[in-house]
């Protein structure tokens, strides 16, 4: 009998959504504080449903924060980030995969540990080198910056996938007259799809949320991104709630919008790169 | 690892010089991008290197003045309390989701994206919403917990010192508990059903199961998601730093806000540099611990 209740779907259902529904509350609550006036901002206790929701807090957010600047310092970092990334990581994965040549395990010990170094760490080095070449405050500190954030999980991820791919396609392709740089891009490119999308996603993710080295690295909205931009928010003596979850939201944005669009290659890249790697 | 060929044999087609030739750009990642920066932070760490001195060698003066730092081992324990904690609540919750995600099948898509989401969410912005949950004046949290007779008045994490732990371990693991379930999910679904039915047929009962069968069975992730927990939970402070900035005092003032104040603050670099030298040799222990658990069969 107390299996039979242990194993039932009825509770498996009522302890995830029990938990999930926790999980949610910080997310249920950014976007209801995001849509209330001030007056149903300050007060305790606190309103649960707004019962007149208002853009104000978008707008104001707009209007006293250079916030479009912020989005479109993120998109050109972002953007940039993943495009090379996504591009030598998967020469890189299709490299060691296929065509194994001595060094080649060495180096994929050598990524994988250099996940253990903390991005903290080398912050104050980046830094010496980022001032150094005169690119502090610019976009280009932070394209730097996040190469080596998410280079080495991006390798990670599409050698795991690269590892499973069937050799025989290849083969053939090339027996047919293709070189091997276009079986990379006429045949593994379409074919390996998922497991590129899955590098290039969490790379998008993981630099459109960066914030640590962008805090170090820019000062004006010349080249701060969101997240800091965001955090700025709250610099003030006196924090507007409502509009730091209206900024709260749009830098969290993309990353809600991955996560429903895109979740199986979310959860395909995050265990193979983590796990079989 | 399996690292030369996967599952799909052998490939003819093997030539180790293009192989060679489609890495070279990132090796040059590599070299420039992490050989240099760590080499750069070692050699940092020998020098008196502040905004008030000149530059000069001081060997090891800076392990030295660390070593000696009241604040500094202050640092150290607390990193160790928050990574503990965080990893330990992280722990918990993936599993318990991972199992019950895994008994589910209708809807079981949207409550796994639900489960992700947190891992989505900036750091920072993490850090900003609970700040506003936690806010002593206006705060949700506050008013939920006393609407459920727990609390009789607002609570403040900014003002008693074992409650801002708390928080800050609750925010983290809020953000780390998505990675964990997803592995965790996907070790355990990997498990195959005829072993679960065998264990069945000899008489285990749901609990001997899951002690026997279960966590035998995915040790080998499981002990994955606690090595990046950890080591992860050790370099936290982008949600820190919004939602109690180290403090009251320096309750959640942990190892790597010591780390960010040298040099964002203070402008020390050298002794920042240092700091960051026993942060990745910390870890850097840690993971060898795990590696030799894994190893272990």
């Amino acid at each position: 009998m107390r299996d039979r209740i242990l194993e039932s779907k009825a509770l498996s259902y009522s302890v995830a959504i029990f938990v999930l529904s926790l999980m949610m509350m910080p997310i249920y609550w950014t976007v209801v504080t995001a849509f209330k006036p001030d007056t149903e901002t300050y007060v305790f206790p606190p309103v649960y449903f707004p019962s007149n929701p208002t853009f104000e807090p978008f707008r104001l957010l707009f209007e006293s924060y250079p916030f479009m600047d912020y989005v479109a310092n993120s998109l050109i970092v972002t953007v940039s980030t993943t495009l090379i990334v996504t591009l030598i990581s998967m020469m890189a994965a299709y490299g060691i995969s296929l065509y194994p040549f001595r060094g080649g395990k060495l180096m994929l010990l050598f990524l994988l540990a250099t996940r253990i170094i903390p991005p903290l760490s080398l912050l104050l080095p980046f830094y010496l080198v980022v001032s150094y070449f005169g690119l502090v405050d610019t976009v280009l500190s932070m394209i730097i910056a996040n190469i080596y954030l998410t280079y080495p999980f991006a390798v990670l991820i599409m050698k795991a996938f690269f590892d499973n791919f069937p050799r025989e396609i290849i083969e053939s392709a090339i027996v047919d007259g293709c070189s091997r740089t276009g079986a990379l891009f006429r045949i593994v490119l379409p074919v390996g799809a998922p497991g590129i999308a899955s590098a290039g996603i969490i790379t998008f993710l993981w630099t459109w949320n960066e914030f640590i080295y962008a805090f170090v690295f820019t000062s004006t909205p010349k080249a701060q991104p969101v997240t800091v931009g965001s955090f700025d928010a709250i610099g003030d003596v006196f924090v507007h709630w409502n509009q730091m979850c209206a900024g709260a939201l749009v830098a969290a944005l993309p990353g809600i919008i991955f996560v429903f669009v895109a979740q199986k290659y979310l959860i395909a890249g995050l265990t193979s790169g983590a796990v079989k790697a | 690892m399996n690292a030369s060929t996967g599952s799909a044999g052998r490939f003819r087609l093997a030539n180790p010089r293009y192989g060679l030739l489609l890495n070279i750009p990132g090796l040059l990642i590599v070299l420039l991008w992490v050989v240099f920066p760590a080499l750069l932070l070692f050699a940092v760490s020998f020098l008196r290197f502040d905004n008030v001195n000149p530059v000069s060698f001081v060997g090891f003066g800076n392990y030295q003045r660390l070593w000696n730092s009241r604040v500094f081992a202050v640092s150290v324990e607390r990193v160790l309390v928050f990574s503990l904690g965080s990893t330990a609540l992280t722990a918990l919750g993936g599993l318990v989701l991972a199992m019950c995600l895994s008994n589910v099948r209708k809807g079981g898509g949207l409550l796994r994206s639900l489960m992700i989401i947190p891992w989505a969410v900036p750091a920072v912005v993490s850090g900003l919403i609970w700040k506003w949950m936690f806010s002593p004046d206006f705060g949700v949290l506050s008013d939920l917990l006393m609407k459920a007779r727990l609390i009789a008045k607002p609570l403040s994490i900014y003002s008693d010192p074992s409650l801002a732990m708390w928080g800050v371990i609750i925010v983290d693991s809020w953000t780390r508990i998505p990675f964990m379930g997803i592995i965790l999910l996907a070790a355990i679904l990997s498990i195959p059903d005829q072993i679960h039915e065998a264990a069945r047929v000899d008489g285990a009962d749901t609990v001997k199961r899951f002690l026997y069968v279960t966590l035998p069975m995915i040790r080998g992730p499981l002990l994955i998601g606690l090595m990046i927990t950890t080591i992860f939970s050790f370099r936290t402070i982008d949600l820190i730093i919004p939602l109690t900035a180290g403090g009251p005092g320096r309750a959640t003032y942990v190892l790597g806000y010591y780390i960010w104040d040298q040099i964002t603050k203070s402008l020390n670099f050298g002794l920042g540099a240092a700091a960051g030298v026993v942060l990745f040799l910390i870890t850097s222990l840690i993971t060898v611990v795990f590696v030799y658990l894994l190893r272990e069969k």
